[in-house]
């Protein structure tokens, strides 16, 4: 008998030891094994997908609302709600036809009406949206189950763009819901999906909680992704939010919570050597660190500066300061796309690769014309994943041989700093560190980090031609092959004018208690076909 | 005394005023603003700033303040900026926890530390005085999440007599709502029991040597009572004193363990708040600890009044 | 009938009381700063504890450390062992260094906010406790004041300029001007209805007279004793602010930021926390020691207000 439970029978009052553990009393054995408790990657602070794009906001979302297409394990779109669609020969009217029996979660049927407001609202803060909005000639419903969206040009890649999974989602909301203005957040959360929200049990910050739907008719393909029919074989669904790592690790254990999103890299080992845990990779598709420099003002406005840190910086320091020891967890990126898919290249990333080079890296600094006046970092304390990234920067710098400010804040204020156009003096920024998730860098579709379009760019304002060409040219072209190549000019144009640096590609866990079944690897948890043993 | 009371309560009116704009003008002066959270990595600039104007951030600091105070005149708290619900229905969502919470902790502390106190002061210099005191020292020195973190890997992990996290509501149940509690409880209450034992202890030294307590025991008054009745009576200003401003320390201890713990309280409602610049809740979470500080201390200085009547207002 | 006290009758029913202790031991008498440490081991054993610590923060850069913010992420985490006395953190840093080097923020954070809240907390206790019709007022603003949650004020301040020493002093300070103002009030409440204030007040002396020479003396001591509380008690509220990511920044470290760091990684490498949580406990503990053996000390009487 090992120690544990010598002192658990010691622990003898019997209500002690038979209630103990579990904080559900209420709840009877059999209720407990059709209830999913889950530890999201961060708070559900509010639930409007399309107005508020953070992920968890849309992996709550993708539960709730269902989407005309999903992508699949293979990153293609397949049909979701849509059981047929249509495309004229001259590539400019898209009719789409939506599958018999969608019924949202009031009972109300699933009109087409329904998906052209949500459309309407999608198009306006997607940039793919944006993209089809611009050549829009007319979106309407045409009866009951049909709609029809009429371009001034072809778009071929509007499928991905209906059912891609970087935010925000093409989610369909009942109309009424769907005319709330894009940049006002909706009050009621009522869809089509496999899952209820309910409002009355949500305790912002603490726990949200959703039911199944009983009349939700999924398709008849496996469950693939957001492909696929969408079986829930669990009864309801917790999120549990708890702030602190350890205390989640240790609920993981104790049979508290069965689900872990994202588990700490350093305690992985604790919960690999628990029988009753499984721990996996979550997501192929990684994430990429970012460190991104101001191109509007000084040092980082000289192309020389900004080769200069690639020169100088380590992606290993990086990574092991975000991932640990854990070699599985992370790999070198001389590219700006995720590695392991079709579209990865390393093209002009050489200046990554091999030593670094220090020297090279001051004398390039010194062409720039930097003279040693301070350079603010500035990092966000409350993130973990920023917080990492700055403080190895900071180090980076001061070794370069700059004057480095080190200026400790919370995100609050760097998101709102970082919006800023002015020097750095005038709260303006010099540089922050954020990451992308690997899902979002597939290619230039969605890609606002690798764009180089000066004032319209992402925060960085970078300016390059070169890039902008490139991503013209693989949005025209007609094949794989051309993809490829425009991609790999993309590559290397983006290391030339240096758009920002990546720090490298890394992985994260996720972890489950053995009587949990069906988790698969995905871009955000799925949690259709999850099923729970008592 | 009725007057008193009365004339308190009206003062805390203007009070609550000043913290509030005190609070706003931090806010707003401050960096960092909730429509760039909420917009998230991947909008523009241009949408941040239309974000930002339907909240209404953009309008002058005295018009925000204004329509704010507007409200509060109609008893609307208003409406979180993220999650849009009322202000006043999270805030009710998340009292009951940290009430209770505190509450517990209060309650043990005061029948664990007073006593000892009253112990280590009967026995001063002997072994008894000089055990107990080193205990309150030493459990003063640890803050409150390592004692947090230790009592829940022993107790909830190893053990498994109490679950790690989570707050079961006093409805469901009261040895379930205790089971939660417990472990925070005491994880908070280690420091306060140790500040209340050591003024306990330092009271009860003085009133013992007075000449009444001579009397009493000449009298032939037992030791119990001697203690608890007569002298603890005499001794109690400073601890209701020290057990008034300690509820400010566990208001602050309850923000850590609350995140320790993953307990729904009001501590971390205002820390996510602060970090997000959620400016409602902030607001609408100053203003409730503004009424009830005052409310605590009120009852501090009455109680003065009805221990010692030398005290007089 | 004779009176002898050696044979005394002892009634039935009466008990003989036990002895009261006796606090008033006859004291040798010793001169100077070394007799008083000598009647006094409390004090002593306390007072040098903190100096020890206070050695160890000024002279961190001779006592075989590093520099505390060399980051080494491919040594992360490593145990304690002959090159890291104290082992690694989650970024390769040298834990000994920078628990040394805390030292010195850790003990200006408690100091600091010691002597500014006891300073300012006198002033208005002061005023608060003696002058009547300004008692209401000043003790509402304190109310109002305390009502202000410190991680609101550190944040707050942090994202105006940045993470600093000084912020988190300013924060804390603020925090504890209430309760030492409250504690003095409380003092000066029973030391006004003194015979010896009203004899004051009789002969016509003015206010501020009262105040300064009656009054400003009796509360030394116990504020003395207050101050040392206040510096333990800002050591942990300091290491607390960090927990939440408003205390100093990691590239200055104190025993509460390297806590806050190592926190989540404290099951599988509790030295992270361990070390600055021994050393902040030590301190707390010594600045406890020369509280409570200054105010067995000084005064017992004054022990009742405290």
């Amino acid at each position: 008998m090992d120690r544990r439970t010598v002192l658990k029978g010691l622990a003898g009052a019997g209500s002690l030891a038979a209630t103990g553990g579990l904080s559900m009393p209420a709840l009877s054995q059999g209720a407990a094994a059709r209830t999913l408790r889950f530890v999201p990657q961060a708070d559900l602070a509010n639930f409007d997908p399309i107005w508020g794009t953070q992920y968890v906001v849309r992996n709550a979302a993708a539960l709730v609302w269902d989407t005309l297409y999903g992508i699949d394990d293979k990153l293609q779109p397949q049909r979701q709600m849509v059981e047929a669609e249509e495309v004229s020969a001259d590539g400019l009217t898209w009719t789409f036809r939506l599958r018999p029996g969608l019924k949202f979660h009031d009972g109300e049927p699933v009109l087409a009406k329904d998906v052209v407001a949500s459309l309407a609202r999608w198009s306006v803060r997607d940039s793919m949206g944006q993209m089809i909005k611009a050549t829009q000639n007319e979106l309407v419903a045409v009866d009951d189950r049909t709609f029809k969206w009429v371009l001034k040009e072809p778009y071929p890649k509007m499928l991905l763009a209906l059912g891609k999974n970087n935010t925000p989602c093409c989610f369909i909301m009942p109309e009424r819901i769907a005319q709330t203005d894009p940049f006002k957040q909706i009050g009621e959360y009522v869809g089509s999906g496999p899952l209820k929200f309910v409002k009355s049990e949500w305790v912002p910050g603490a726990k949200s909680v959703f039911e199944k739907f009983a009349d939700y008719v999924p398709r008849q393909e496996k469950a693939s992704w957001l492909a696929g029919g969408k079986q829930m074989l669990v009864d309801r669904i917790e999120w549990v939010v708890i702030p602190d790592p350890a205390t989640a690790a240790a609920a993981l254990q104790n049979g508290e919570i069965d689900w872990w999103e994202n588990p700490l890299p350093d305690l992985v080992p604790v919960l690999k050597k628990n029988r009753n845990v499984g721990v996996d990779i979550a997501d192929p598709l990684g994430n990429i660190g970012v460190f991104r420099m101001n191109h509007l003002h000084p040092p980082f406005n000289d192309v020389r500066a900004r080769r200069a840190v690639l020169a100088a910086m380590s992606q290993e320091d990086y990574m092991r300061a975000l991932v640990g020891d854990d070699n599985a967890l992370w790999k070198p990126l001389p590219g700006y796309f995720t590695p392991n898919t079709p579209l990865y290249s390393e093209e002009g990333g050489e200046i990554l690769k091999g030593k670094r080079d220090f020297d090279a890296a001051k004398k390039l600094l010194a062409e720039s014309g930097y003279t040693n006046q301070p350079v603010s970092c500035i990092v966000a304390q409350d993130q973990p994943i920023t917080k990492a990234q700055g403080d190895v920067t900071a180090d980076l710098l001061k070794r370069m041989g700059m004057n480095v400010d080190f200026v400790a804040t919370d995100w609050g204020t760097v998101g709102s700093r970082r919006a800023s156009k002015a020097p750095a003096g005038q709260g303006g920024w010099e540089m922050f560190h954020t990451w992308h998730a690997g899902a979002d860098c597939l290619s230039p579709a969605g890609y606002n980090g690798i764009r180089g379009n000066g004032d319209k760019a992402w925060w960085g304002w970078p300016t390059s031609p070169k890039v902008e060409a490139e991503v013209s040219a693989w949005f025209a072209a007609k094949n794989l092959d051309e993809e490829k190549a425009a991609i790999g000019r993309l590559n290397k144009a983006a290391f030339e004018d240096a758009i920002y640096a990546p720090t490298g590609f890394f992985l994260s866990y996720t972890a489950w208690r053995k009587n949990v079944s069906g988790i698969v690897k995905g871009p955000l948890p799925f949690f259709w076909g999850v099923s729970k043993t008592a | 005394m009725g007057s008193y009371i009365l004339r308190r309560v009206l003062v805390t009116i203007p009070v609550m005023a000043i913290v509030a704009l005190f609070v706003f003008s931090l806010l707003y002066i401050a960096p960092g603003d909730p429509a760039a959270v909420i917009a998230g990595d991947q909008a523009s600039p241009a949408d941040v700033e239309r974000i930002r104007q339907s909240l209404g951030l953009d309008r002058p600091f005295l018009i925000q303040f204004g329509s704010w105070l507007w409200k509060i005149l109609h008893l609307d708290l208003g409406t979180s900026i993220f999650t849009n619900l009322p202000v006043a229905s999270m805030i009710a969502q998340r009292i009951e926890p940290t009430l209770s919470l505190m509450a517990l902790t209060l309650v043990l502390t005061i029948l664990i530390a007073v006593p000892l106190g009253v112990i280590a002061a009967w026995k001063a210099g002997s072994w008894i005085d000089r055990v107990i005191m080193a205990f309150a020292v030493s459990a003063f020195s640890l803050p409150v999440f390592v004692v947090g973190y230790i009592l829940a890997y022993v107790f909830a992990l190893e053990l498994e007599w109490f679950p790690v996290q989570g707050y079961t509501p006093f409805a469901t149940g009261f040895w379930p709502w205790l089971q939660n509690l417990i472990l925070p409880s005491i994880a908070l209450g280690c420091v306060y029991i140790a500040l209340i034992a050591r003024i306990t202890r330092a009271s009860m030294l003085e009133v013992l040597q007075q000449d009444y307590i001579r009397t009493g025991r000449a009298k032939g008054l037992g030791q119990p009572s001697i203690l608890f009745v007569h002298a603890l009576k005499n001794a109690a200003v400073p601890i209701v004193t020290v057990i008034g401003i300690g509820v400010a320390l566990l208001i602050g201890g309850a923000v850590v363990t609350e995140s320790v713990f993953a307990i729904p309280g009001l501590g971390r409602l205002t820390v996510d708040a602060i970090l997000r610049r959620d400016y409602p809740v902030i607001q609408g979470v100053v203003l409730m600890f503004s009424f009830l500080y005052t409310l605590v201390n009120l009852m501090v200085d009455v109680t003065y009044t009805l221990i010692d009547p030398r005290i007089r207002y | 009938m004779s009176v002898s006290t050696t044979t005394a009758i002892v009634p039935p029913g009466l008990v003989i009381a036990q002895p009261l202790p006796d606090l008033m031991q006859p004291v040798k008498i010793r001169h100077g700063l070394l007799g008083f440490l000598r009647n006094n081991p409390t004090v002593a054993i306390g007072a040098a504890l903190l100096l020890c610590l206070v050695l160890i923060g000024i002279f961190a850069p001779y006592l075989w450390t590093v520099d505390p913010t060399a980051l080494a992420p491919a040594k992360r985490t490593r145990p304690p062992s002959a090159d890291f006395w104290f082992g690694t953190d989650a970024l390769g840093r040298d834990v000994y260094s920078r628990v040394l080097y805390g030292t010195r923020v850790s003990l200006t954070v408690g100091l600091s906010v010691a002597l500014l809240a006891t300073l300012v907390g006198l002033a208005i206790g002061l005023v608060s406790g003696f002058v009547r019709w300004a008692d209401s007022i000043v003790m509402r603003i304190m109310d109002g004041l305390m009502s202000i949650p410190p991680i609101l004020l550190a944040v707050a301040l942090m994202a105006l300029t940045r993470g600093s020493v000084g912020n988190v002093i300013m924060a804390i300070t603020v925090a504890e001007i209430p309760r030492v103002s409250r504690l003095v009030r409380g003092v000066v409440l029973s030391l006004r209805e003194q015979a010896y204030v009203d004899a004051a007040v009789a002969s016509g002396t003015r206010t501020p007279m009262i105040i300064l020479r009656h009054i400003l003396p009796n509360t030394l001591a116990p504020m003395l004793v207050q101050a040392t509380y206040v510096c333990a008690s800002a050591m942990i509220v300091e290491s607390i602010l960090s927990f939440i990511g408003a205390g100093t920044p990691p590239t200055i470290p104190s025993w509460g930021n390297i806590m806050a760091e190592g926190r989540a990684l404290w099951q599988v490498k509790p030295y992270i926390v361990f070390f600055p949580a021994a050393f902040l406990s030590l301190t707390v503990l010594a600045v406890n020691l020369v509280g409570d053996g200054l105010r067995d000390a000084l005064d017992p009487r004054m022990a009742k207000s405290l």
